[in-house]
């Protein structure tokens, strides 16, 4: 499967009277926008907001970044399952509007919703600081259950960012980027002399509105399959889950998983990246026993010699990355994971539920127990009062001058168990 | 708090879904339950047949307090 990512660079977004890519700038018709994100009879109110690098300005509750991208080539749409039928994706052209991104936001749906602050230090830690951004604020009618409402606003999202992301498809891109995976007999024969090296892709699927879903399916209820790298780039892969904003990875980081991205990078140079196989992280043993069984079982299966695992969120998925990791090292096939941690806010505690002495090569995204302070800003989209309730905030974490001091488990992308983020550590 | 407890010299039981973590954590006796968001209960089931799940893992875990272990043991259903 072969893919065309054409990246369109957008150095600037404004509020105009047509949606469209000009020079470099995009331009969104607001009442459009506005339209299309709330077609759902269960939306009362949609305002439109821009949020640019620099300026002094948060967005909380943030439910789900979605990076806009229009499929101008080869089978299916944008987001299959959800926006385009359930065509196979992963195939032909994909135009992006690069350094864009749509946020949702809006009344909050559970307790692990995000921060993004576009200055100050706060803005270190989540990458979404740097991307032009298109606030949807999204709120639903009176009286819908909680797993409603995550739907109502995970699809108007994915609408929005499907409205904006037309805009790209006469577009001529600045760059264009392939990506391909062949067939695996094929993909094999490649470069025969290269290790074989394989990527587990670990969803979050919790339930209780920590949920993935994979061309429209909820990843609870599937067995570890495998996927075309390619596929997940073309919206294959969506968040519609709650799960701490630091750790979670929004619908734009699946876009742009940047392990995937990194794979292909060293590919056919220094190993052959042989495939990606999904997995869950279900919330019973069984579950658990059988989705890493399959996982070990497909590694196997495609020829891997070493494999890079990563998680999503933490607690019981710990389980969950260390089963996969015992299971696939006792097969004799290397593995490396990606994690991060909750060590406690002085970092000393253990940093994961569970381990195992096959895990000794772990990859960490850091503590989110962290403590840090956010300052005020002059402009908040959405509700600052819920800093209070989110996790990593307590009650008084909003202080009276609209600072927040809490964990840095509230900022969206601040550990991101992909990679997704800037922060980095060297040794001394 | 199960090993502390043990340690002061008091048979425990750790009733835990994820058995591995307890395991690893190092519990001497181990009853496996439902699901991590329900342990002890099945909102799937009716009233009666949960409280008959309920009444049964309680059951187990009371035999596992009285049995007499040599190292780690999972006490299946």
């Amino acid at each position: 499967m072969r893919l065309e990512i054409g990246n369109i660079n957008i150095k600037d977004v404004q509020l105009g009277n047509e949606t469209k890519v000009e020079k470099g700038v995009l331009y969104v018709n607001q009442e459009e926008l506005a339209k299309v994100t709330g077609d759902d009879d269960r939306i009362a109110s949609v305002e439109v907001y821009l949020a640019k690098p620099g300026e002094e300005t948060r967005i909380i509750p943030v439910k789900d970044v979605i990076e806009p991208r229009v499929k101008v080539s080869g089978p299916g749409g944008m987001f299959p399952g959800f926006i385009s039928k359930v065509e196979q994706v992963g195939e032909g052209r994909t135009h992006v509007l690069k350094g864009t991104a749509v946020v949702t936001t809006g009344k909050i749906v559970g307790f692990q919703e995000g921060i993004i602050d576009m200055s100050g230090p706060g803005a270190e830690y989540t990458p979404f600081s740097k991307t032009l951004n298109i606030v949807v604020k999204v709120d639903p009618v009176d009286g819908l259950h909680q797993h409603e409402h995550e739907a109502v606003v995970r699809l108007a999202g994915l609408r929005a960012a499907a409205y904006i992301g037309e805009a790209g498809r006469n577009v001529e891109p600045d760059d264009v980027q392939v990506f391909e995976t062949k067939p695996l007999l094929e993909q094999a024969a490649e470069y025969p002399d290269l290790p074989k090296v394989a990527y587990v892709y670990m969803l979050q699927t919790q339930g209780l509105l920590h949920d993935t879903y994979v061309y429209g399916v909820d990843a609870k209820r599937i067995i570890p399959t495998l996927i075309y790298p390619t596929e997940v780039m073309d919206g294959a892969i969506v968040s519609g889950n709650c799960v701490s904003a630091c750790d979670k990875n929004p619908t734009y980081v699946h876009q742009n998983s940047p392990v995937i991205h990194d794979l292909y990078e060293r590919h056919g140079k220094d190993f052959n990246f042989i495939g990606c196989v999904i997995t869950n992280e279900n919330v019973t043993l069984a579950d658990k026993e059988r989705s890493s069984n399959m996982t070990a079982k497909l590694v196997e299966l495609i020829g891997a010699e070493a494999v890079i695992i990563s998680e999503e969120g933490f607690g019981n998925p710990d389980a969950d990355l260390v089963m996969n990791c015992a299971k696939i090292e006792k097969k004799g096939i290397k593995t490396v994971l990606i994690t991060d941690e909750y060590a406690g806010q002085d970092g000393a505690s253990q940093s994961l539920a569970d381990s195992t002495p096959e895990g000794d090569a772990v990859v960490t995204a850091g503590n989110a127990n962290e403590v840090i302070t956010l300052p005020p800003m002059k402009t908040v989209i959405g509700y600052p009062e819920v800093a209070d309730v989110i996790a990593g905030g307590s009650a008084g974490s909003l202080k009276p001058d609209g600072s927040i001091t809490a964990e840095v488990q509230v900022i969206t992308g601040a550990t991101n168990e992909l990679g997704f983020g800037y922060l980095t550590a060297k040794g001394l | 708090m199960v090993k502390e407890i043990e340690s002061a010299g008091l048979p425990i039981v750790h009733m835990c879904t994820v058995v591995p973590i307890s395991l690893t954590v190092g519990a001497n006796r181990i009853v496996p339950t439902v699901a991590i968001p329900h342990p002890l209960g099945n909102p799937a089931l009716s009233r009666e047949d949960e409280k008959e799940l309920r009444r049964k893992l309680v059951r187990q875990a009371l035999k596992a307090l009285e049995t007499e272990v040599e190292g780690q043991t999972v006490f299946e259903q």
